[in-house]
């Protein structure tokens, strides 16, 4: 865009939005909404991404040991485990300690372990974290085959579900986001044809004197960014007061979920969700331009 | 200037516009596209400025080839031509003076060119005094007046007129005409389709006949012809 040609522009842009003012609303409030939505879906799966990283990064493997292992070769193996590859901490828990563990999550419900007097029924074991969630599995594996351990157990199953849960949310969300970000584009389209449709004998005019397609699309383009961008802010300051409240609401009821913290998290959500109506602005114009600048 | 080597047009429906046609035009000549509706004069003319592409045949005008041209380049071609239509095409929230600008805005002319050359045209076509007028304001003839100008405001090497004297009566046809007739001693080109036979016979200028898109009659300094 020449630079002497950015007054006609701006001009051509107010002109048009006054004249379809209605219209322009309309079409503002559908990309508000429709970008919200998006938003939300967006924070949402961004969200559970976190949780399900967060607690797969905290799955541990706790490998049990028989009874008959001596202290030196319990040594020997965890310097065994120690030694393969993605294994970041091994920490030995007695059978003694695991008692008292359990006996204070028992809690009120204690007497059920008093009852067995001094017998312990627990073995000893390892509690071992690994560097990447992916080796769990085949660590846990390797590590029941070694001398003188009975099992090696690991909370896949919740995990999995969450992933799967995630994977699911996921793809619902992105085939919203899609939906949603066509209808948008289609809603922009058509109040942009509008504005074309009202001057298509201005753009015949300006064809038949030799203006080039660019300089015919500019206003209409930038009407749309402008449309886009007024619906994308709007949006945007909704969610960032949504997530606002939704966070405060979580936190006063479950401390420890890990949600992303609303700064820097909202000013990215921000960009994108602004950027995403300018450009779904900017494409709409394009295809309700398309059949006029054709021939 | 202009050169067409067995240019056919068929159009999708299966009309056939145009037939074989040959012409040459030079520069700075006065030529006159005459036959009845439908012969192919509109057809002719829509595609010296690239409004229609011929389905064979060569092209050139003005130097550029207007069938193998890019989609792009059609802007830069039509800028070389200056079109004027039947009803005049003009927008009717800008002034007079909006509307010849107009053409020079949309080719990106330098601003301070805009106010000498627009008041220069005005002058050609005799309306520098109603350059606040809008086209509502203005007599039919006036606002063809306004078009004429818009057309040779870029300087156009050719000026294309199809029938641009359809919806005038007589007195204000010949007024156009002494603008066209002025325009073209000034070493501009001129293509005009029309239907008026007096204007034809009167001028004694070059006439290309067209009936069912092929050309009849080729003529320096003919008439309108028996036909009507």
């Amino acid at each position: 865009m020449k630079l002497r040609n950015g007054e006609y522009y701006i001009q051509e842009v107010a002109r048009s939005l006054k004249r379809n003012n209605w219209m322009s609303f309309a079409s503002i409030g559908t990309v508000a909404v429709s970008l919200f939505v998006l938003g939300v879906f967006l924070t949402l799966v961004l969200n559970m991404n976190r949780l399900a990283s967060t607690l797969e990064s905290e799955v541990q493997i706790s490998v049990y040991l028989e009874d008959k292992v001596m202290p030196s070769q319990r040594e020997e193996i965890k310097q065994d485990i120690e030694k393969m590859q993605g294994i970041e901490s091994v920490k030995y828990v007695s059978r003694e300690e695991a008692k008292e563990r359990l006996s204070e999550r028992l809690g009120d419900q204690k007497y059920l372990l008093e009852a067995l007097g001094d017998k312990n029924p627990l073995p000893n074991a390892f509690e071992i974290t690994v560097s990447h969630p992916d080796m769990v599995e085949t660590a846990a594996k390797v590590i029941e085959k070694m001398d003188g351990v009975e099992s090696a157990k690991y909370g896949q199953d919740v995990v999995q579900h969450l992933f799967d849960i995630t994977r699911l949310i996921r793809l619902f969300g992105l085939a919203l986001m899609v939906l949603l970000a066509g209808a948008t584009l289609f809603i922009i389209s058509n109040t942009i044809r509008l504005t074309v449709f009202a001057r298509r004998k201005e753009i015949a005019i300006m064809k038949y004197v030799g203006a080039t397609d660019w300089f015919i699309r500019w206003p209409f383009m930038l009407e749309g960014v402008v449309l886009g961008f007024v619906g994308g802010v709007i949006a945007a300051v909704s969610l960032r007061s949504f997530y606002a409240a939704m966070a405060a609401k979580i936190y006063s009821t479950l401390a420890f979920f890990p949600l992303m913290p609303q700064y820097p998290f909202m000013n990215y959500i921000t960009v994108v969700i602004v950027l995403s109506g300018m450009i779904i602005g900017a494409l709409g114009s394009a295809i309700s331009l398309k059949r006029f600048l054709k021939a | 200037m202009i050169h067409m080597r067995n240019i056919c047009k068929q159009y999708d429906t299966g009309t056939v516009a145009l037939d074989h046609v040959n012409v040459d035009i030079k520069k700075g000549e006065f030529v006159f596209i005459v036959g009845a509706s439908g012969a192919g004069k509109s057809t002719f003319i829509k595609m010296l400025f690239r409004e229609e592409l011929p389905t064979s045949g060569k092209l050139m005008v003005n130097g550029h080839d207007v069938v193998h041209m890019e989609h792009r380049e059609v802007p830069y071609l039509r800028r070389e031509l200056g079109v004027i239509f039947q009803d005049y095409r003009l927008l009717p929230d800008k002034t007079v003076f909006e509307n010849v600008a107009f053409a020079m805005q949309v080719i990106e002319a330098p601003r301070r060119l805009m106010q000498r050359s627009v008041n220069s045209v005005l002058d050609v076509v005799g309306l520098r005094d109603k350059y606040k007028c809008f086209p509502s304001q203005l007599s039919g003839g006036e606002q063809q007046r306004v078009a004429i100008a818009r057309a040779i405001v870029n300087d156009p090497a050719i000026v294309i007129a199809d029938e641009p004297t359809g919806n005038l009566d007589p007195d204000t046809s010949w007024d156009i005409m002494d603008i066209f007739k002025r325009i073209n001693k000034a070493g501009t080109t001129i293509v005009m389709a029309t239907h008026d036979r007096a204007i034809v016979d009167t001028m004694k200028k070059r006439v290309i006949a067209i009936e069912n898109g092929q050309i009849v009659r080729d003529q320096l300094r003919g008439g309108y012809g028996y036909e009507a």
